[in-house]
């Protein structure tokens, strides 16, 4: 059985701390340890961020909509945005990212490699990158994503946790 | 000792002159689009006056709350700065608090033999 909490949000950065609060009241309701919680709430708030960014709003969906699934030893976070009808570039640099996470043996691989990378670029760079990666390793998680018939794009990440 | 304390929101860098070395002291949250345009001044300061003084440039993260991946950006360069220069850096974190040690062992990758770059669980 799962407890699912659901949250629409303006694609305004403010409306990501809401999400972050909402979801950490939740989580705690549900007793998950506070590791889970940081983790769950970290996941929630980089997705929701990138989400904030490359969301192509304007149409019909004015809002990001979040979900938040507890069920035993796991919680399972799925982020909806619009996407630019036919896919855009966010769509394949998301694509490329996690086939990029997924062909190394270890999330922990994938987060390394990322920061050496990064390391490389001038102080100065507003590129991130890193946030994906992070979500993978840093909360221990399963990310995968698809776009809808009505160009929703929904990625989600599934942490697993000792109950 | 000097000391001079920065805020953006919820963020608070602390940066501090000692004897021996010259240490930035991050507390709060860090959830902004571009933290960079905050974080990097204060860092670059931090940096400059460790190399010109010839100190070791300490970031301490033990106070932090939370931070989002725009903010372990600047970090990550910084270190692979000062790696790639003749500069001395430690970062000090947390280790009972597993996000904490999840982020920052990571940075581990910019250890350096010598110690010059040194990432410190306490």
């Amino acid at each position: 059985m799962s407890e699912v909490l659901h949250l629409s949000v303006r694609p305004e950065w403010e409306q990501i701390d809401t999400a972050r609060q909402e979801t950490v009241l939740f989580l705690r309701r549900h007793h998950l340890h506070e590791e889970a919680i940081h983790a769950a709430t970290m996941i929630v708030c980089e997705l929701t961020e990138n989400a904030t960014k490359y969301g192509a709003f304007g149409g019909d969906e004015v809002a990001i909509r979040i979900s938040v699934a507890v069920t035993p030893g796991a919680v399972t976070v799925e982020v909806k945005s619009p996407v630019a009808k036919g896919g855009d570039d966010h769509l394949r640099r998301l694509d490329r990212a996690v086939q990029w996470i997924r062909g190394f043996q270890s999330p922990f691989e994938a987060y390394l490699e990322r920061l050496k990378e990064i390391s490389a670029q001038s102080l100065e760079s507003r590129e991130s990158g890193l946030g994906l990666a992070r979500v993978a390793y840093e909360g221990q998680s399963i990310l995968d994503f698809f776009v809808n018939e009505h160009d929703v794009l929904a990625i989600s990440a599934v942490h697993r946790f000792n109950s | 000792m000097t000391q001079e304390t920065f805020q953006d929101e919820a963020l608070t860098l602390t940066l501090r002159e000692e004897e021996d070395a010259v240490t930035v002291s991050w507390s709060g949250r860090s959830t902004n689009r571009e933290p960079s345009h905050f974080i990097v001044p204060v860092l670059s300061r931090a940096m400059d006056w460790g190399r010109t003084k010839n100190k070791l440039v300490v970031l301490d993260f033990r106070d932090m709350a939370y931070m989002n991946s725009s903010t372990i950006t600047p970090i990550i360069r910084l270190l692979g700065r000062a790696r790639r220069n003749p500069d001395a850096v430690r970062v000090i974190y947390r280790k009972e608090l597993k996000w904490q040690e999840l982020s920052f062992s990571a940075l581990e990758v910019f250890q350096t033999s010598d110690q010059r770059i040194e990432i410190r669980g306490v």
